[in-house]
């Protein structure tokens, strides 16, 4: 029996030092000598061979549950250290977002012809119907004024922080339902893109027909370009969930899903910051008293700076995963 | 949904996770609503008191509405942040458990195995509106996880994670786990056997050893198929009647006892060993 008891005590030893290292993290790995380390997989690899010759040689439930229980914390802590790259991880940098925006433009276009499409095609029945007008308007927007210093152009200067951090939660907050209900087929991407579209042309078909349109304009623009931009760059990380499950290709759906789940994730964390910069924008300039031709101006360098942007940034290839140096698994970030 | 999932390893052993099941999961996240709802009450009545505080000390000055209208702009982002990134921040950090989750013993992993990071917690939890269809029922979720052999639901899917069952003591190693310890010690060495009739070679045990290592990881008949293989040259040495042997309606059981009993006889060092005319039955343990 001695050498069982040795056995035993060797297994806890691992675990223990196996749960020591994982609450002491990379650094604490990092740490550890090179024998230190040729040790610990030593004893680990001892440890699974244990554990298939306890599972193949059918030894009591609870024992090869707590050998599998040590095996779990050994391969956590040799494989969790080493950066595994996914094949379709994109690096979050400051030109992914431009990639991925680039690599899914179908997405895109079709984002933008169900959100655009839906706005021109209600604006434009709001001006050959004008009582559409009052099915598709809130009531609120009927008698709305935007010209009205009351409302839109002066928000008192001390609500605007209020109303700014409103406006970005709320945005965030639809462009994360786009993105989520891609799950439904697209359906639901579909449906809340369509609404927003039709919300926006029935209003700008209204006040249009009432010649409200230049006060409501001056309004929307210094922040419009950036937001309706970012709304439907949302529908289109949805419908890039909602490719996967359409049409998954040769893999199983939850496969694909999980292929493409990064993607949709990083157009949809950038959309998550162009509305940050869209509120702001919304709560501090368009209701600041600058004129027309200002306003104009603010559209303008938004759009250009966002052409820019998705047109130009990150073009040189990317430094692929094989390029780069293997020779220090341990050292590198991240358990992804 | 199976109750267990097997995850392969590099070293080519699986690693065993038992499922966690929609009962735990719906309690994980009835307290997670709980201690949500919670956070908000408390970050509200912070600022309300904060502010009302404020307003006391800088009677009819003209910064405090200012610095009102930002503390209530931070209390709205706040607030947003805890109703999205609640389970993003505790799952990323928490190495896949939120407060829920610990009471109820579950946790999030990747489909390697290994603890999931921010990515995974945000992927799998920014989708949760498609998962809560019809709002705020679940019903979709409950579904896709029903209908799932792994028990995931939506999030779980584009996110790559299974949500397992966290539980044993290794303090609760008794004395069963002593007796294998001893049989797996025994198990480590291989030398070459010489029985009466010929020589089995170390490679020859070696091989027999990994076969028993991974036998069941394979498919049934394959199984039998390479078992049979495996001990059909070694029938003459041990002295076994191969026609009846192969007739045998337990042919894979008695293959694999034989090959347990070289094992044995393999470790027991001494060359020329009879082989015992009974095949030792496996004890209680095993």
């Amino acid at each position: 029996m001695q050498d069982a008891a040795d056995k035993l005590e060797q297994w806890t030893r691992f675990y223990q030092r196996a749960q020591t290292l994982l609450r002491g993290g990379r650094r604490a790995l990092r740490r550890l000598s090179g024998a230190e380390l040729a040790h610990l997989i030593d004893e680990y690899q001892a440890l699974i061979a244990d554990l298939a010759r306890a599972r193949s040689l059918g030894a009591a439930r609870e024992t090869v549950d707590q050998l599998n229980r040590i095996a779990v914390a050994g391969h956590n802590l040799l494989y969790g250290q080493i950066r595994l790259r996914e094949r379709a991880a994109p690096a979050y940098g400051a030109a992914s977002f431009a990639r991925l925006v680039r690599k899914h433009t179908w997405a895109v276009a079709l984002s933008a012809m169900v959100f655009f499409g839906a706005a021109l095609a209600s604006f434009v029945a709001v001006q050959l119907y004008p009582s559409l007008g009052y099915d598709l308007l809130a009531d609120e927007f009927l008698d709305f004024d935007p010209a009205n210093r009351d409302n839109l152009h002066s928000i008192p200067s001390l609500a605007r922080p209020v109303v700014s951090s409103l406006i970005i939660s709320n945005n965030i907050q639809v462009t994360l339902l786009a993105f989520g209900l891609g799950l439904t087929a697209g359906i639901g991407t579909t449906v809340l893109l369509l609404f927003n579209g039709i919300h926006l042309g029935s209003v700008a078909g209204w006040m249009m027909l009432h010649g409200k349109d230049r006060a409501l304009w001056g309004w929307i623009m210094p922040h419009g370009g950036t937001e309706l931009l970012a709304i439907c760059l949302a529908g289109a990380a949805g419908y890039v969930l909602a490719g996967a499950i359409v049409a998954p290709g040769q893999v199983r759906r939850s496969t694909a899903l999980k292929n493409t789940g990064g993607d949709a994730l990083g157009i949809e964390l950038g959309c998550m910051v162009m509305l940050v910069i869209a509120g702001l924008i919304e709560g501090f300039v368009s209701p600041s008293g600058i004129d027309y031709p200002s306003r104009i101006a603010v559209l303008a360098v938004s759009l250009g700076i966002w052409a820019l942007y998705f047109f130009g940034a990150g073009l040189k290839p990317v430094r692929s995963a094989a390029s780069e140096p293997a020779s220090q698994p341990l050292s590198s970030s991240q358990g992804n | 949904m199976e109750e267990r999932v097997h995850i392969a390893t590099p070293d080519h052993v699986s690693l065993e996770f038992e499922l966690a099941g929609p009962g735990s999961r719906f309690s994980a996240y009835v307290i997670d609503f709980i201690v949500n709802v919670l956070l908000v009450i408390a970050i509200v009545l912070t600022a309300y008191l904060t502010g009302a505080l404020a307003a006391l000390r800088s009677l009819a000055s003209i910064s405090a509405g200012a610095s009102a209208s930002w503390l209530w702009a931070l209390v709205v982002l706040i607030i947003f942040l805890i109703n999205w990134g609640y389970y993003v921040f505790f799952e990323g950090v928490g190495k896949g458990s939120t407060p829920g989750k610990k009471r109820m013993g579950i946790r999030v992993i990747r489909q390697d195995g290994l603890p999931i990071g921010l990515r995974e917690a945000a992927l799998r939890n920014l989708v949760r509106a498609a998962d809560m269809l019809p709002p705020p029922s679940y019903i979709l979720g409950g579904l896709v996880m029903h209908f799932d052999p792994h028990g995931r639901r939506l999030g779980d899917m584009v996110a790559g994670t299974y949500v397992v069952v966290e539980k044993f003591d290794l303090a609760a190693q008794g004395a069963s786990g002593a007796a294998w310890a001893k049989r797996v010690e025994q198990g480590r060495s291989r030398q070459a056997l010489t029985l009466p009739r010929g020589a089995i070679s170390a490679q020859q045990i070696g091989l027999i050893e990994q076969f028993l290592a991974r036998s069941h990881e394979l498919p049934k008949e394959r199984r039998r198929q390479l078992i049979w293989q495996i001990t059909e040259p070694l029938l003459p040495l041990l002295e076994e009647d191969r026609d009846s042997l192969e007739r045998s309606a337990e042919r894979t059981e008695r293959c694999e006892r034989l090959l347990l009993q070289i094992l044995d006889l393999a470790q027991q060092k001494t060359a020329s060993v009879a082989i015992a005319p009974k095949a030792p039955q496996p004890s209680s343990l095993f």
